[in-house]
């Protein structure tokens, strides 16, 4: 069964187009450009119960977009949705009492308070039992281990254990589809490595729907079989993390060891030269001509050592990543901007009371 | 020199760009400054209805009004929305520091944003401001001589440079205590009351009418208006202008102390 | 699982976390309460100013308009206390996503996002309002207090609480959609300025149209008009459709703000990524 269908969804949105210039600045007191910036291109996926499917893509490519689209913070502009069966976007409370999202870079516990007291709030809002919410709680603070921390204010804690703190409100009602966005962002190994570890964990022991956003390949490595890459509003890509190098890496990577110092100066006949360190050569070769520039340099050079590999895999991310980088940098996020705006804002004051 | 000139000129008018961005707001927020006025007319009408005399502590009812009118002006001057608590938040940030490693010095930037804050704000208000001084023109007595409108002017300068010194000094404070809120709250409520902003000063009792004047609070609103009104005239006016030049001065030389006493305070702390 | 959510369980937990973090800032606290009372008792002090040189205002005596004073104070307590630190919040969240997160929860959002935060140290003046009212009732001229003045008086208190509430919502959903929305506060303050005083004074061929605009169509001067004069000056006839029109003009002013609402998310969910 399909615990998400999506099935050509869109997003575009309007941003105000802010022009240099003090005279650009004094026209646009009376006159505004907007520009339209389509966020999600009418996207189809279908995840199915119980995987855990990791959403990569180059930032503004339209992740936590499509994330706010499926939770029903956004509507969208076009397309359907169903997540457990129902449409996001009209936000019953029998869907939302199914699913949670987890933000890295927002955090929704009260910063002041102890973890605790907004577990409490998650308890009423979401109408846990008392009982179920205690074992809960308990249980998750263990795997997690964070039990000696819920008395303390979240402003005390670090970046690691809030990240936990955000995890444990968010699975509290005990979610069947879980977004997560970013969770590990900013972290140390070691609490990414932790983080991973639980959800891991989690995931096999529910069988939950998660869908994960993340930059860290690490992240997609340790938890995801299945890859969707988003570029500019669409999928390009969806599949194994291995066919990723497949589909888009057209290019091997040759080391040569040469025999003692006998080093060709012509190597650059072979392929693109990445690095010589005598004795040693690598070379990236043409996927289709790899065969033949290995009997090639069989046949005249005398190795102590050689070996074909693929290219890592963040290469060939970046890579791909690096086409659209163009593209979006134009069309950053209209987040961006609104913050760019709200930097500017004046403290708000009391002197007119 | 020159350099240095283009340097502020530059910073003067991205301080004036990042002000014009939010137009609705601009608009908005200036007609409804005038709001309040309304009210007060209504209010001192009905004072004045019921008190039988048509005129209080020397002031007739469209005295008042007036009044009322100038003192907004003077505040449109004097008053620093943000002044005080901006430093305060930069010292909590650490934002400050840029002023510690940038050849920028700290007052005269302040200063200039103030001014390209102020220069928007008059050429928006302007209108509004005409407008309503037009509408409401029966309340005032006329025109004012020359040399009265010249000390007008004057105390008009001198209540913009206390009000920013002052505010400036305020949020210094922020250097040796990080939470100036309710420091600056305190502030607030004596500059309404005693500066004349919510009151012609003479309806105060004794020993306060007394007190106020040797406070700075009441020439960021009440001097302004009273001059232009005619309530203090001759050595009197030459006199209060001197008085509160010697308090801008005094603040200019406060402000600087305090800066450079919270920057030592500041980098002996290490950030 | 229950199928409503418990909006009084969530609300009690509103306001016990808000009151573990005042106490945890126990100065700010202390100071914030003593700086709004403060404020309140300059306003009376320049009230006591204005009674040295005339008998009475609009008709109301000096010790009336304490009266008027003191429900001022319980009126804009409350609405400090329990609406304006989330109204205020509100285009913070609108920033930080904390919206987003009130969007995902199985409950209503206007109220999640209206009662979030309690300041407890708003409430200080409500406390100083009660020591005005029981200074000043007695010593009004010939005013005998009745059951119904005495049971009426809280509950037009609390109505006129929610016409503010309704203004202010409104107000701070807008700026969901106009962006930054500081004029918008100075907006509802200056708005509001209008019903701090008696409608009587509002007369002449401005005050009236005024009166009537600020009477019917936003009806902020039923606020504290009504329940002030219903204490000091007892309802005559011709002024006991205000009494009624005030019930009606708070279910208007509930039912309107909450479409603003709605229509502000509606934009937020659309205009946003």
């Amino acid at each position: 069964m399909n615990a998400i269908e999506i099935r050509q969804l869109q997003k575009s949105y309007r941003v105000y187009q802010k022009n240099e210039g003090l005279m650009a600045s004094v026209r646009g007191l009376f006159h505004r450009e907007y520009r339209e910036v389509a966020a999600v291109k009418a996207i189809d996926l279908d995840v199915e119960q119980g995987e855990f499917v990791a959403f990569l893509g180059p930032n503004g490519a339209g992740k936590t977009t499509t994330l706010k689209l499926l939770s029903g913070v956004i509507s969208p502009t076009g397309g359907e949705a169903r997540v457990l069966g129902h449409v996001p976007w009209l936000r019953e409370n029998d869907y939302r009492r199914r699913f949670a999202l987890v933000m890295g870079q927002k955090n929704q516990l009260w910063w002041d308070l102890p973890a605790q007291e907004s577990f409490t709030l998650h308890e009423k809002i979401y109408r846990i039992e008392h009982d179920k919410f205690v074992r809960t709680r308990d249980e998750l603070c263990d795997l997690l281990n964070v039990g000696h921390l819920l008395g303390r204010p979240v402003r005390e804690l670090s970046l690691g254990e809030r990240m936990k703190m955000e995890l444990t409100a968010a699975l509290l009602h005990s979610p069947d589809v879980l977004f997560l966005d970013e969770p590990t962002i900013g972290l140390d190994v070691i609490a990414q490595h932790n983080i991973q570890k639980f959800l891991k964990f989690y995931q096999q022991e529910r069988k939950i729907t998660i869908l994960l956003t993340s930059h860290y390949m690490k992240d997609v490595a340790a938890l995801c079989k299945r890859v969707v890459i988003i570029a500019q509003g669409e999928i390009i890509y969806d599949g194994s993390l291995a066919g990723i190098i497949d589909k888009f890496s057209g290019h091997k990577i040759l080391s040569l060891l040469f025999s003692d110092g006998r080093m060709p100066s012509d190597l650059a006949r072979y392929g693109d030269v990445l690095e010589i360190v005598e004795p040693k050569a690598r070379l990236r070769v043409d996927r289709g001509k790899i065969s033949q520039v290995l009997s090639s340099v069989l046949a005249n050079h005398t190795l102590e050592d050689i070996s074909v590999e693929d290219p890592p895999l963040e290469e060939v991310i970046a890579e791909l990543f690096s086409h659209s980088a163009e593209e979006s940098e134009r069309g950053k996020t209209a987040e961006e901007i609104r913050n760019g705006e709200m930097r500017t804002a004046g403290v708000s004051e009391r002197s007119n009371k | 020199m020159l350099a240095r000139a283009e340097t502020w000129w530059t910073i003067l008018k991205i301080c004036v760009e990042e002000r014009l961005v939010y137009r609705g707001d601009f608009a908005l927020g200036t007609l409804m400054r005038f709001l309040p006025i309304v009210t007060q007319i209504f209010l001192w009408t009905a004072v004045f209805a019921s008190a039988g005399s048509g005129l209080i502590k020397g002031f007739t009812r469209n005295d008042i009004v007036a009044y009322y009118l100038l003192t907004m002006l003077a505040r449109a001057f004097s008053s620093m929305p943000g002044l005080a608590s901006g430093i305060a938040r930069q010292v909590r940030e650490g934002e400050i520091k840029k002023f510690l490693v940038q050849p920028i010095d700290l007052i005269g930037y302040l200063l200039l944003a103030r001014i390209a804050h102020k220069v928007v704000y008059y050429s928006v208000a302007a209108g509004p401001f005409a407008l309503v001084y037009y509408i409401c023109r029966s309340y005032f007595p006329g025109w004012p001589p020359t040399e009265v409108m010249v000390a007008f002017l004057l105390s008009l300068v001198l209540a913009f440079l206390l009000g920013f010194f002052l505010e400036a000094t305020m949020g210094m404070i922020s250097f040796w205590f990080l939470e100036v809120s309710s420091l600056l709250f305190v502030y607030m409520l004596f500059t309404f009351f005693f500066s004349g902003h919510m009151f012609p000063l003479e309806i105060l009792p004794e020993p306060w009418r007394t007190i106020v004047d040797f406070l700075p609070f009441k020439y960021m609103a009440y001097f302004p208006a009273a001059v232009f009104l005619g309530k203090v005239q001759g050595t009197e006016l030459v006199h209060g202008l001197m008085i509160q030049t010697a308090w801008v001065l005094g603040f200019i030389v406060l402000c600087r102390m305090t800066m450079q006493a919270g920057f030592n305070r500041y980098s002996g702390y290490g950030g | 699982m229950s199928h409503h959510p418990s909006y009084l369980g969530v609300f009690l937990t509103f306001v016990r976390n808000s009151l573990v973090r005042d106490m945890t800032f126990r100065a700010n606290f202390l100071i914030d309460t003593f700086s709004s009372m403060s404020w309140m008792i300059m306003n009376l002090g320049f009230y006591v100013l204005v009674y040295q040189f005339t008998p009475n205002i609009a008709g109301w005596g000096k010790f009336e308009f304490f009266v008027f004073i003191a429900t001022t104070m319980f009126v804009n307590s409350l609405v400090q206390a329990f609406f304006m630190p989330n109204a205020e919040e509100l285009s913070e969240q609108v920033r930080t996503g904390g919206l987003d997160f009130a969007l995902l929860k199985p409950i209503d959002t206007q109220f999640l996002v209206s009662l979030r935060r309690i300041s407890w140290s708003s409430l200080g003046n409500f406390f100083v309002a009660m020591l005005l009212l029981f200074y000043s009732v007695p010593r009004i001229e010939g005013l005998e207090l009745s059951f119904w003045q005495v049971l009426l008086y809280p509950v037009y208190i609390l109505m006129g609480v929610l016409i503010l509430y309704s203004v202010m919502i409104a107000l701070a959903a807008t700026s969901i959609w106009l962006g930054r929305n500081q004029s918008l506060y100075d907006f509802w303050f200056y708005i509001t300025n209008f019903s701090r005083y008696p409608m009587e004074i509002y007369q002449g061929t401005w005050g009236t149209p005024l009166r009537q605009l600020f009477t019917f169509v936003i009806p902020i001067l039923v606020v504290i008009n009504v329940p002030a004069r219903l204490i000091a000056k007892p309802l005559s006839w011709e002024h006991s459709w205000l009494a009624a029109f005030g019930v009606v003009a708070t279910l208007g002013s509930l039912l309107g703000s909450r479409w603003v609402f709605k229509r502000a998310l509606w934009s937020y969910r659309s205009a946003s990524s």
